[in-house]
């Protein structure tokens, strides 16, 4: 056994070595690739789905505003008569009648507020006046009335709330 | 790892921003508004509020609400309420507990991370104050970041190499100028100036001032003292000035505002855009000075700067805008929202800071023109519609036209006009082997994959027998600009006789579906069809056959329309028969003819547009319906 056949040798299995590792780089770089292709892909489906979604999305604001907007628009028609009619008052209730069955029909409720306490959950507080006759923070008018919907605030009653003078 | 927000902690109102795949989306607060009013309040019962509900109780309880906390970080002072004293940190952090918690609520998943925005003149300690704001309220602090340097980041100013940069940043209440220099995507501050109280509430006010005036002239009653009125007044002036910004003139009408001597008096005012410009014009020419400082401690004159930027809501209005022009001299940058630009600015910076990923994804290319086949008739077949995000995969399956036909042929086709001749064939093949089958029952998936590099790989196979056939085509994302724009040009311009011409084929092929079926349930069902149905049929048949061998589509159209009743009627009496199969018939939608065929066939039902394309024309059918190279669309 000489020293060239182990030198031979130890080469030999070397060059093995590298070569395995070589085909183990070539069969990570593909499994890269292909991951890297997987992920891209699930990347721009995130954004086609993002698009579709804002399409859809616009589509249905449409779909919801011509339901408003066309009940709208029977009203306007309405008024326009009420408006050539001398005496339109008993058609002027029927329309407001309509508007509110419409209304109870998108649970859409008034919110009653006067004489109450102020709530910061169903009102907005414009001003306050100088007022013992009542309790503090009572509200003493309405500026604008507030609905609710579904629930949920619509958009709060504007009130102007009771405030006792300070005792200073 | 968690997203990182970006938020724009404002004086007034704050905002948040994140990037999602790229994209930048502005988060919405529990209320559904897309900003949070900067305001913190505890009421007398030890509750505390921040923003919106805190906003609405503000005048009722002066003592317990905080506004505008912003001016007065990185300052030792305390702030009262009720008793109690916070540190301007404090407060500033309840807005970012109620952001985060509002964030994580619209995202729904855990954030700890954030970027926030301070305005560019703020000092160390005003900054440090900041961040430990956001200690407080459990936000991680990624970065404190300039506003105009995060308004510059929403438009990808740190892209485009060396250049100076005005931020016009004009609010509800206040005014900011800020002058960058940047290069290597690093924001330089070269000089700041402003006013604090300025904004966009004092021409509501201005515009208040005047209705309340001219109202007076009128009528001699003063509105001011009239709290339901004035209410009213400030709500209608915020509109018009809004709807100023895109209209020329708008009216403001309020009907009953106030009750003189038991009679009621409405508000009528025409205003123009002219009249409106002229009474905001001395708020408008207020920011004149302050940028003229900047430019001059920035030893800089306006021709100097490259690109000027708007932030804030009153700079929608376009009196301001000329403004900026007039100062200058150049046309400012406007396509991101002037309200969430700062937001989505720090958003920007955050998936900057999140990772490479982010990066990656907006380089992701997009589709410029739809990809479609040709299928029968002649009408492009879409299949990845313009826009799409490549890389991606779209399949769909589609039968043959005629019965017994062995080959299909895959025209690719590019372009937005629905008719296959008017766009550009990119390439064609054909697939062969298709085993004798009546038209319909082949099933044959076509299906587009296109690459990271646009590369579109067309690919046919038939799925009973697993034969294949594809196709290459590359650069189709690369075309010039000026072929995408001709080309969708050309699809604007061809839009409505194209869609005639498309009703027409479909009508045709609705016709010869529709005339191909019928025959079909004679064949197969004439013991259960009565005498008088079965003649009815015939005679309606050979009427549609004669009109789908003529050009006058009308006809074809009224042909298909005669015979798919007597069709109907004589489906009916069979289900009726056969009640139990009753259910199905239901199911037969407008298109009866088509979707007969299909439940007579065993077919899942398809949808009516689809099916559309299912069938030869006349025309080719007396050719040589063996060679058909048409192709139905199925199912996705």
């Amino acid at each position: 056994m000489s020293t060239k056949q182990a030198t031979r040798k130890k080469k030999d299995s070397n060059v093995k070595k590298t070569d395995n590792l070589k085909k183990e780089v070539e069969k990570l770089k593909q499994e890269l690739k292909e991951k890297n292709d997987k992920l891209l892909r699930s990347y721009a489906d995130l954004q086609n789905y993002q698009k579709r979604m804002e399409k859809e999305l616009q589509i249905r604001e449409v779909e919801t505003k011509k339901k408003y907007i066309s009940e709208l628009i029977d009203l306007n028609e309405l008024l326009k008569k009420a408006c050539e009619d001398d005496d339109p008052k008993a058609g002027l209730k029927l329309m407001i009648n309509n508007i509110e069955n419409f209304f109870e029909k998108e649970q859409i409720k008034y919110i009653n507020c006067m004489g109450k306490k102020f709530d910061h959950n169903l009102h907005h507080a414009v001003n306050t006046v100088e007022d013992d006759d009542c309790e503090s923070e009572t509200i003493v008018e309405e500026v604008k009335k507030g609905y609710m919907i579904n629930d949920k605030i619509l958009r709060p009653s504007h009130v102007i709330v009771a405030k006792k003078k300070e005792n200073e | 790892m968690g997203k990182i927000i970006g938020i724009d902690l404002g004086t007034t109102n704050s905002e948040a921003s994140v990037m999602e795949s790229g994209k930048p989306t502005v988060i919405k607060s529990s209320e559904g508004q897309p900003y949070f009013p900067s305001v913190v309040a505890f009421t007398k019962d030890g509750e505390m509020l921040v923003g919106e509900t805190a906003k609405r109780q503000a005048v009722t309880n002066p003592e317990g609400t905080i506004h505008r906390i912003k001016r007065k970080m990185g300052r030792s002072e305390k702030v009262k309420a009720h008793g109690k004293s916070y540190s301007p940190e404090q407060i500033s952090a309840f807005i970012l507990q109620k952001i985060k918690k509002d964030a994580e609520e619209f995202l729904g998943e855990k954030i700890s991370d954030a970027v926030i925005t301070v305005p560019a003149y703020f000092n160390d300690d005003q900054r440090q104050a900041t961040k430990d704001a956001g200690k407080i309220a459990g936000l991680n602090v990624k970065r404190i970041i300039n506003e105009p340097t995060a308004a510059s980041l929403a438009y990808g100013l740190d892209k485009e190499g060396d250049h100076k940069i005005a931020v016009y940043d004009f609010g509800g209440g206040t005014f900011d100028i800020t002058l960058m220099e940047v290069g290597d995507g690093v924001f330089e501050v070269l000089s700041t100036n402003g006013d604090t109280q300025l904004g966009g509430s004092d021409m509501d006010q201005a515009l208040v001032d005047y209705l309340i005036k001219d109202f007076e002239k009128e009528n001699n009653v003063d509105l001011k003292n009239d709290p339901k009125a004035f209410q009213r007044l400030l709500e209608a002036a915020e509109n018009a000035k809004m709807e100023l910004s895109s209209t020329l003139q708008t009216d403001i009408n309020l009907p009953y505002i106030t009750v003189v001597d038991n009679e009621p008096k409405h508000l009528e005012i025409k205003l123009t855009r002219a009249k409106f410009e002229e009474i905001i014009a001395p708020i408008v020419n207020k920011t004149g000075q302050p940028c003229k400082q900047a430019l001059k401690d920035a030893k800089l004159k306006p021709s100097d700067i490259d690109h000027v930027v708007l932030v804030g809501g009153t700079t929608r209005i376009p009196v301001v805008k000329k403004k900026v022009e007039e100062i200058f001299g150049k046309t400012p940058k406007r396509d991101v929202d002037p309200m969430e630009c700062v937001a989505i600015g720090a958003a920007v910076q955050a998936g900057i800071l999140s990772g490479d990923i982010e990066k990656d994804i907006v380089l992701l290319d997009v589709t410029p023109l739809t990809l479609s086949i040709e299928t029968l008739g002649g009408v492009a077949t879409a299949l990845i519609e313009r826009n799409t995000t490549v890389p991606t995969k779209k399949g769909r399956v589609f039968s043959t036209a005629a019965d017994s036909q062995p080959s299909v042929e895959i025209n690719v086709l590019q372009g937005e006009r629905p008719m296959a001749a008017d766009n550009k064939s990119l390439g064609r093949f054909h697939l062969d082997g298709i085993l004798p089958a009546p038209r319909g029952i082949p099933q044959i998936e076509v299906a587009f994959d296109i690459d990271v590099d646009g590369i579109i790989n067309v690919s046919a196979k038939d799925l009973g027998t697993s034969k294949e056939q594809s196709i290459r085509v590359t650069g189709s994302t690369k075309l010039s600009d000026e072929e995408i724009s001709r080309m969708k040009k050309d699809a604007e311009e061809h839009a409505e006789e194209d869609e005639k011409r498309k009703e027409k084929v479909e009508i045709r092929n609705n016709g010869d579906a529709l005339a191909h079926s019928a025959q079909k349930t004679l064949d197969e069902l004439k013991e259960k069809i009565s005498d008088d149905d079965k003649k009815n049929i015939e005679e309606e048949l050979k009427e549609l056959r004669e009109a789908l061998a003529g050009d006058d589509v009308d006809k074809i159209k009224e042909k298909t329309e005669k015979l798919s009743q007597v069709l109907q009627k004589a489906s009916t009496a069979i289900y009726q028969q056969a009640a139990q199969q009753a259910a199905q018939q239901q199911q037969a939608g407008a298109q009866a003819g088509s979707s007969d065929e299909s439940s007579w066939s065993g077919h899942p039902s398809d949808d009516g547009k689809t099916i559309d394309a299912d069938y030869k024309v006349k025309d080719e059918d007396k050719k040589k319906s063996d060679d058909d190279k048409k192709k139905k669309g199925k199912t996705d």
